[in-house]
């Protein structure tokens, strides 16, 4: 059996706001009068002690999302909370699902804070490069009409700031760079995600770019195909995936039996869905944000239900959901992990109208009656030392890059070695200048 | 010229089309872009730019115009049968588009007409080439900015507040103007046109550069507005008949059954064509 990759994804709704059926949606413009700051500590608290302490459940990683103009979730810019959780973890990964680029002015604003948060937590992030759904190019003035185009873009010169050695030219037609020129700079290859809702177009990218491939929120059957579909691309490009880059997102709810899973979860997960799922097709699908043969597939009745509609029994059914005993969850992982041949299970942990103390219920029985199943010698895939970097400084003195260019000043017609040259009897004379070059 | 990156109605069989109002247009390739239009008339020149979802059809308007004028409806790059090159995204490719279809189709003596996102659309072509048209019509047209006017947001809208928006609540009374081939098609077709639409005015939704552009107009401009427009608020037309250099303003009012609407060209085809013809004719 393949080492699944458990990373928890936690969202930080803000739930106190009327009935979206009420509205068209309480995505875009829900008036925020209604926001309480101190309600909004509570929700940001209560997310980042779920994230952190997920490393103590034995998770691989931990997770947020970028939301914005409404109470789906307060993280506007993912790396804020990111860096906040590196700071308090030492192991686990940090999934940051995503930045959307395209609300970035450019996407070397975007390099630098990977790079930074990349350092910061010792190499241990992944980066989902969502689109950003529908509703959030209403809100934030990016046009869906030039999105896909613009982030592919995007994604490109964002690979190579980080990849590559500036300076160098980008010469696109969305972003014109005269000098790629990172710093900092990340301390490896960056781990990338994919996430998708199906695409036959998103797939192949994410097999090209040899980036792990997420799905979520379709029928169970089509999430099997899409994922075999992604691997059949895969090996055309001439490669066996790797495990964690077969991705799925999976709800779970684990309780003592059944019955007390379902008690728990059902009006919340319907909460959820009748509340965040709620929007209008033009909010969803702003023009151009997805092509003319997939707009004609749903107009022609590619998702049977609106997902709002979605009852308990059907989001079970599609395994949407997977909640029960902690036998019945480890049977439902199992079933969804061999029939899409995941490596990696992204399982969102709300903190929104679960309350902390259900969450921390879950992740208690989910780490010590459901993951001892697929993980029998009881320890994470990564662990502490995996990590790139230096833990003290004996370690940083070893490490160092040795050769780089000293600090210098000009005194007297020499180039001196700083650090020297405020020591007595030692020569801190490098050359005369100008004359003397430093070698980098 | 690249290949097209949005093609809603041209690969479909036009011999499947039968929708009451349905003419099979003419085409001429205009710099490597076969370009649909439709032309009926004898008399002064005057082309029309249409507005969102009045494409595929020689409308009750159309046939008014074209019994006093020599009427050209040519279907905009990413509208109609005209596919959007791929390398169409800022307004100069759609203004320099049209100035090549009057050279391409040896047109002179121009009348201007244009009707909400055509009447954005002849805004521009009339500041790019103020020498090129006799007069400018503009009914109901969009992309200024207008401050102290509330957000109509066009993009946002459900099916019910198009009805309410566009049609005033009326759409029922126009659906012989407005069937085309029906769901999925006619709903794709929409979707991108409207994405064409997006390209130009989605963020910002409105050029600042007309505001001080206008005023090199030389040819009359006439800027006729309604009742109550609810797609571009009724500050709208009167603005662009202050800012335009020899301007002037008319509203085409709905009488005493209903204030006007935005799509005063489907409700009330023969005011208008009455009111662009005297236009035409005072200035030829």
């Amino acid at each position: 059996m393949t080492d699944i990759e458990f990373l928890g994804l936690v969202d930080n709704a803000y739930i106190n706001v009327p009935y979206a059926g009420d509205r068209k949606s309480n995505y875009i413009d829900l008036p925020n009068r209604i926001y309480d700051p101190v309600e909004g500590q509570r929700v940001m608290d209560d997310a980042l002690d779920v994230v952190v302490s997920l490393e103590k459940y034995g998770f691989d990683g931990g997770g947020i999302s970028e939301q914005h103009n409404g109470p789906i979730g307060l993280w506007g810019n993912p790396f804020v909370p990111a860096t906040w959780i590196a700071s308090r973890t030492e192991r686990m990964k940090i999934l940051v699902n995503g930045p959307i680029m395209n609300n970035y002015q450019t996407p070397i604003r975007l390099a630098e804070e990977i790079a930074a948060v990349d350092t910061l937590s010792r190499g241990r992030l992944i980066v989902g490069l969502p689109m950003g759904h529908g509703m959030q190019h209403h809100s934030t003035g990016m046009n869906p009409a030039t999105a896909r185009a613009r982030h592919a873009e995007a994604h490109d010169l964002l690979v190579s700031a980080l990849n590559n050695d500036g300076p160098f030219e980008w010469n696109g037609d969305f972003f014109h760079v005269p000098y790629v020129n990172l710093w900092p700079r990340p301390t490896g290859p960056i781990s990338f995600m994919l996430p998708g809702g199906g695409s036959i177009e998103t797939q192949q990218l994410a097999a090209r770019r040899r980036y792990a491939y997420q799905c979520v929120l379709s029928p169970l059957e089509v999430m099997a195909k899409n994922m075999q579909r992604f691997r059949d691309f895969c090996r055309e490009e001439g490669y066996e995936p790797a495990p964690e880059q077969s991705a799925a997102v999976i709800t779970l709810h684990v309780a003592e039996t059944d019955a007390i899973a379902k008690r728990e979860v059902q009006d919340i997960e319907e909460w959820g869905y009748q509340n965040f799922f709620l929007s209008p097709t033009h909010d969803n699908f702003p023009p151009g944000y997805v092509s003319l043969a997939s707009m004609r597939g749903m107009k022609g009745g590619y998702r049977s239900k609106p997902m709002n509609e979605m009852t308990y029994p059907e989001l079970l059914e599609n395994r949407w959901i997977v909640a029960g005993s902690p036998q019945t969850v480890a049977d439902g992982l199992n079933e969804v992990i061999e029939k899409l041949g995941l490596g990696r299970v992204i399982i969102p942990l709300t903190t929104g109208l679960k309350p902390k103390w259900m969450v921390d219920k879950v992740l208690t029985l989910f780490s010590e009656e459901v993951l001892p199943q697929f993980r029998p010698a009881g320890k994470p895939l990564v662990s502490a030392e995996d990590r790139v970097g230096f833990d003290t400084r004996l370690e940083y003195s070893v490490k160092r890059r040795k050769g780089h260019p000293v600090p210098a000043i000009v005194r007297n017609g020499n180039l001196l070695d700083v650090n020297k040259a405020r020591l007595d009897g030692v020569d801190a004379v490098l050359g005369p200048w100008p004359g003397t070059t430093q070698e980098y | 010229m690249s290949n097209a990156a949005n093609i809603p109605g041209a690969a479909r069989d036009v011999d499947e089309r039968s929708w009451t109002y349905w003419t099979t247009p003419s085409t001429v390739v205009v710099d490597g872009l076969e370009t649909a239009f439709r032309r009926s008339g004898t008399g002064e020149t005057v082309v029309y730019l249409h507005g969102e979802g009045a494409t595929r059809a020689w409308l009750p308007l159309h046939q008014e115009l074209a019994s006093g004028v020599d009427l050209i409806v040519p279907e905009h790059p990413g509208f109609g049968d005209t596919e959007r090159p791929s390398d169409f995204n800022r307004v100069d490719d759609w203004v320099l588009h049209y100035e090549s279809f009057f050279r391409t189709l040896g047109l002179s003596r121009i009348h201007l007409v244009g009707h909400s996102f055509g009447g954005y659309l002849a805004a521009q072509l009339a500041v790019y080439f103020p020498d090129r048209f006799q007069s400018v019509t503009l009914i109901n047209p969009m992309g200024l900015r207008l401050h102290g006017e509330p957000l109509r947001d066009r993009f946002r809208w459900t099916p019910e507040e198009e009805d309410s928006h566009w049609f005033n609540g009326r759409r029922d009374l126009l659906l012989e103007q407005l069937t085309r081939e029906g769901s999925p098609e006619q709903d794709v077709q929409a979707y991108a046109e409207l994405t064409s639409i997006a390209l130009l005015l989605w963020n910002p939704r409105y050029d600042t550069k007309l505001d001080y552009r206008l005023a090199r107009l030389t040819a009359p401009l006439l800027s006729i507005g309604v009742d109550d427009d609810r797609v571009v608020g009724n500050q709208m037309a009167t603005r662009f008949a202050e800012l335009a250099s020899n301007g002037h303003f008319t509203r085409i009012t709905g009488g005493h059954e209903a204030p006007s609407s935005h799509q005063v060209v489907l409700e009330q085809p023969e005011d208008v064509a009455a009111a662009v013809i005297q236009h035409v004719i005072a200035n030829s």
